[in-house]
């Protein structure tokens, strides 16, 4: 009797389209927000819950071209969870199109329609596949981890790697730094940290380890960046440390002590520097698309201390003037025949406007260079004012995202293949816990409102205590299986590569 | 030698005799006796016995004493592993558990451990197992009376091995476990005990009151068994480790915001020393406003704890107070720090996340507070806690007005730096640096740690703020040990006179234990409780201390 009517309760189903309701003047309140965004024809359904503490049952009906979806349940969580064929099917019929979206919601006995929202189907696809590492928006410490691969077409997640599930004095180890040559994911890399550290690369589907510290590094390869067609990676090389305000808005704050750019040849096991400097940190290395120059962020601070002192007093007046190193966009020309770059030439003095830039990605049509902007230092992902930049590289204009920026952190960021899609780490839900977020970038180079990467369950992210962490879109999914990883990261001590001298 | 061999082939007939009772004894061999038969015999003996002996239920009692045993005298410690874990009936949040080797073990064992948010209620699921298991047990051997005893066995195991633990039992430890594993031993013997009683087919039931071959002599066996059990549980952790009850009983009163409480139980205790009962201590005295009053009331000298860390070596144990001190001590984004770390290593906990929800809330992070209370909805028995907080999600006004956040709110810093600038912790560090508050209650703190880290300059740069005042108690005998060097002080407080006489006396009579403090601290403790010049020159003496090993941090990085 009593299983029957549970059964009964959990079988009520969706709830039809009324036919009867009030009409309310505002939008729905949903989460994620997904009102008046553009979103590729490719894309999972945009599964959402209504906030509204009255709602006791909940029903949303997309009309466009072909047949309508209905979505929706009973009670008070006001979920819209979409069948995922039907959904396919709409946003194919309605590619260039609008979609609308009637919200309506059951309050007691009667029904209320919010205003309907737009959905706009952009003609171009985004990527299909997102990488990105789980962690906890921790500070210091780090345990679970591990780098995922999401299909964008629906909700399936592949394992890249995982690090140990359980505390292993002897195994523990931390991944970070993933990143893809040419948005393909045959050949990509990432870094292991402490037990069974190296640099983890991966060329079709293979995998090896190589150490590339040198006693003439500052520290071993940080951020990276795969030239387009040369077997070569461009790395920057960080002393980097972090303390934690008592009584800020900001939480922390990573600080580079020194930082260099290194240039590794993967073929030949090679690793020498770009640039070694000692007034200058550089770092966040990025090739052009036809790989014939190199963007990365420098700062200057060889106008503020002495730079014969020791390393530890350079270190102290970092610390103490954390607030006011700013970041320059610069960039070197690159010789493909001679592998010789040319002098640093200055792209934005960001310093001059009170402003500090990192992590430049230049579009796939090599026109726009998107980056992020903020106050002050180089690790934006914990700065409250960093925002997603453009410039314009054919005029050499520079303006805000304002559609897709937020109040909150806005950073990490990776164009899609065709250019018309990027994506971004952004803690503008909660301030703390950073998500995916999708925008249109169209061919005037302007963006569209963001939207939050879609989950079964809408709640997902508000459940999940981990961030997502440098989300790279790729065209084809990771090959090489997480056991093989796994082997090699356990079983090779991986080969030094050699230091040549420039 | 005649006499030795026939001597020993008598010994050799015994032993065999013996040991041939002893088979048929242990083994309850079903006779092919019809049954009538049985009851026939029963029925004569019955007769025959002018008295029936007196025979307590023995599971029963088992139930009972396991029960009272884990409500009243362990229930604390449970509690607290309770606020250590984290369990929701989701399993897609639970993954990082059920991903792991016996997830499942882990995952029902955290879904009992919510229980003992009660402990009687855990208490009673804890006297369900041990019941269950020594049932299962004893149908599966089949002891006779006097052997049944023996079926206690594994509670007992159980029981010592809890209390063994310590405050092992949740310190970075898997907290599924100290459940999962006995509902796990329980369910295997549950099912061999079901087999066994499918091929036997004897009323197993009886065996949970009292069987019908349960002799006098087996039945107290048995109860003594019992009382071993639990006695030798109590008198290890008395013995041993006494301090595991009552850390975790003022951690639990200061979950409670039982302020008082907290004082009462570590004045209770006041010859037990170590770090955790010490902080929770101060925090109830920061909050009762009595913390340059009262601090010295306990021993400070900090014996070791018995707490090892997750890779198995001592471990000083900072973490099960760190993040407490830090959010009662003002530091909220410091606490929030510590939390999330420990969240890393050991896994969110509800004590964990209920601080950082707190957190959120002083610093007007709404969202992410609604996120962490979003989750706390989920876990059983924290409806009273959501409640309380989510009416405070987008109203600073009541988040002000809440009486422990608003006592919080004055200790706050007024100026931003960061936590490596100063000494660690930094609750106590922060204090030795205190040069602006909010408030008189943020002076009396940095007074206070002054004091007690004995760095006497920090303390007399502090004193003009209350200068023509009357300090708190400590602090007037601080600025009577200074005196000495600084006559003017005497001209500068008021109420010192009256405690001059004191001081003098102090002095002159601890002169023949000068010569060895570390020797004669314990021995003046008794005397001297509560008076800052004991532990000026008696107490937390460090340096006659081995050095703690620092906390491992070789798993850190930028992230």
């Amino acid at each position: 009797m009593l299983m029957g009517i549970i059964l009964l309760a959990s079988c009520k189903g969706t709830p039809e389209v009324p036919t009867q309701f009030e009409t309310l003047d505002v939008k729905a309140t949903i989460f994620p927000d997904y009102t008046d965004i553009v979103i590729p024809a490719n894309i999972a359904p945009l599964n959402f819950m209504v906030k509204d503490t009255l709602c006791t049952a909940v029903v949303a009906q997309f009309q466009g071209k072909g047949d309508n979806v209905v979505a929706g349940s009973y009670g008070t969580e006001g979920k819209v969870v979409i069948d995922s064929i039907a959904w396919r099917k709409l946003l194919n019929d309605n590619r260039g199109c609008e979609i609308v979206a009637n919200v309506y919601v059951q309050h007691g006995d009667s029904w209320v329609k919010y205003n309907s929202h737009k959905l706009t189907v952009a003609q171009e696809d985004i990527d299909p596949y997102l990488s990105y590492r789980l962690i906890e928006p921790g500070f210091e410490l780090y345990r679970q981890l591990g780098l995922y691969q999401r299909n964008l077409t629906n909700f399936n997640v592949h394992t890249i790697y995982e690090n140990n599930r359980t505390y292993d004095e002897k195994n523990n180890h931390c991944i970070n730094c993933h990143n893809y040559q040419n948005y393909s994911s045959k050949n990509f890399l990432f870094h292991v940290r402490a037990n069974h550290g190296g640099t983890m690369i991966i060329e079709n589907g293979k995998a090896k380890k190589v150490q590339l510290k040198d006693s003439t590094i500052i520290t071993s390869g940080v951020y990276p960046s795969w030239h387009p067609r040369l077997n070569m990676i461009a790395f920057s090389t960080n002393k980097t440390g972090q303390t934690f305000h008592l009584y800020h808005k900001e939480m922390i704050e990573v600080i580079d002590e020194a930082s260099d750019l290194l240039l590794y040849d993967v073929d030949k096991n090679e690793i020498r520097h770009i640039l070694r400097t000692r007034g200058q940190l550089e770092t966040f290395p990025c090739w052009t698309p036809d790989g014939k120059q190199l963007y990365y962020c420098s700062a200057d601070i060889s106008n503020g201390v002495d730079l014969n002192q020791t390393d530890s007093v350079l270190t102290a007046y970092i610390i103490t003037h954390y607030d006011s190193i700013r970041y320059n966009l610069m960039k070197l020309d690159f010789d493909e025949k001679t592998l010789q770059f040319s002098e640093p030439q200055t792209v934005i003095d960001c310093a001059a406007m009170g402003k500090s830039v990192t992590v430049p990605r230049v579009s796939p049509d090599g026109k726009y260079l998107l980056y992020t902007l903020g106050d002050y230092g180089q690790f934006h992902i914990w700065h409250k004012s960093s925002d997603l930049w453009i410039k314009n590289l054919e005029t050499g204009d520079e303006y805000p995202l304002t559609e897709s920026n937020s109040p909150d952190i806005d950073s990490f960021h990776s164009w899609s293949s065709n250019g018309r899609w990027f994506v971004f780490s952004s803690r503008r839900d909660d301030g703390n816990y950073s998500r995916p977020y999708i925008a249109y970038f169209d061919k005037e180079g302007h963006s569209r409102k963001a939207f939050m990467l879609p989950q079964e369950d809408p709640e997902h992210s508000i459940l999940l205590l981990k961030s997502y962490n440098v989300p790279e879109l790729t065209k084809d999914a990771v090959e090489i299986s997480s056991t093989d990883l796994r082997n090699c990261i356990y079983n090779t001590d991986g080969e030094k590569a050699k230091y040549v001298k420039n | 030698m005649t006499f030795f061999s026939t001597h020993f082939l008598s010994v050799k007939r015994n032993l065999c005799k013996f040991v041939h009772q002893l088979y048929i004894k242990m083994s309850k061999k079903k006779t092919n006796t019809p049954l009538k038969a049985n009851a026939r015999t029963t029925k004569q003996v019955e007769s025959k016995t002018p008295r029936k002996p007196f025979l307590i239920p023995v599971l029963p009692a088992l139930f009972v004493a396991v029960w009272a045993w884990a409500t009243f005298y362990y229930g604390d410690v449970f509690r607290i592993t309770r606020e250590n874990s984290f369990w929701v009936s989701d399993t897609r949040e639970m993954n990082f558990i059920l991903n792991q080797d016996y997830g499942i073990i882990r995952y029902v064992g955290r879904m009992l451990l919510m229980l003992f948010r009660y402990p009687w209620l855990g208490g009673l699921c804890l006297a369900f197992m041990a019941t269950l298991c020594t049932w299962f047990t004893s149908i599966i051997f089949g002891f006779k009376s006097q052997w049944r005893w023996i079926s206690l066995l594994p509670v007992g195991i159980y029981l010592l091995s809890i209390c063994y633990a310590g405050l092992n039992i949740y310190f970075e430890r898997e907290t599924g476990m100290v459940l999962g594993i006995p509902v796990t031993i329980v369910a295997i013997l549950g099912i061999l005990a079901l087999l066994r009683w499918l091929f036997s087919r004897t009323n197993v039931l009886k065996l949970l009151f009292i069987p019908d071959d349960e002799s006098p002599l087996g039945n107290r066996l048995q109860l003594l068994g019992i009382i071993v059990i639990v006695g030798l549980s109590i008198g290890y952790v008395q013995w041993k480790q006494p301090y595991v009850r009552v850390i975790n009983k003022m951690i639990r009163q200061t979950i409670e915001q039982d302020w008082y409480g907290v004082e009462e139980t570590a004045r209770a205790h006041a010859d037990m020393s170590n770090r955790p009962m010490a902080a929770f201590y101060a925090i109830a005295l920061v909050h009762t406003n009595q913390i340059a009053d009262r601090l010295y009331d306990i021993r400070l000298d900090y014996d070791t704890l018995n707490v090892t860390g997750w890779d198995k070596t001592y471990n000083n144990g900072n973490s099960i107070y760190i993040s407490d001190c830090s959010y009662h001590g003002g530091f909220v984004q410091t606490a929030y720090h510590n939390c999330m770390e420990r969240a890393v290593m050991s896994g969110f906990t509800i004590h964990g996340m209920e601080i950082m929800t707190k957190c959120a809330l002083m610093r007007s992070e709404w969202e992410l507070a609604n996120k962490y209370l979003r989750i706390l909805r989920d876990v059983p028995f924290e409806g009273q806690f959501y409640k309380k907080y989510k009416k405070m999600v987008y109203n600073a006004e009541l988040v002000n007005s809440d009486p422990e956040m608003a006592h919080i709110r004055l200790l706050e810093p007024i100026h931003d730096s960061f936590e490596s600038v100063y000494q660690q912790p930094v609750f106590l560090g922060y204090n030795l640096r205190l040069y602006e508050g909010r408030s008189v209650n943020a002076l009396y703190n940095s007074l206070a740690v002054c004091l007690y880290t004995k760095v006497m300059p920090d303390f007399m740069s502090r004193l003009e703020p209350i200068a023509g005042q009357t300090p708190p108690e400590n602090v007037m005998d601080g600025i009577l040990l200074m005196s000495n060097k600084n006559p003017n002080l005497l001209k500068a407080f008021n109420g010192l006179d009256f405690r001059m006489n004191r001081l003098s006396n102090y002095m002159n009579e601890i002169k023949p234990y000068m010569a060895d403090r570390p020797g004669n601290a314990r021995k003046l403790f008794n005397k001297y409780k509560g008076y800052y010049p004991y532990y000026y020159f008696f107490g937390n003496l460090r340096a006659t201390k081995k050095r703690e090993p620092e906390t491992s941090t070789s798993s850190s990085g930028v992230n």
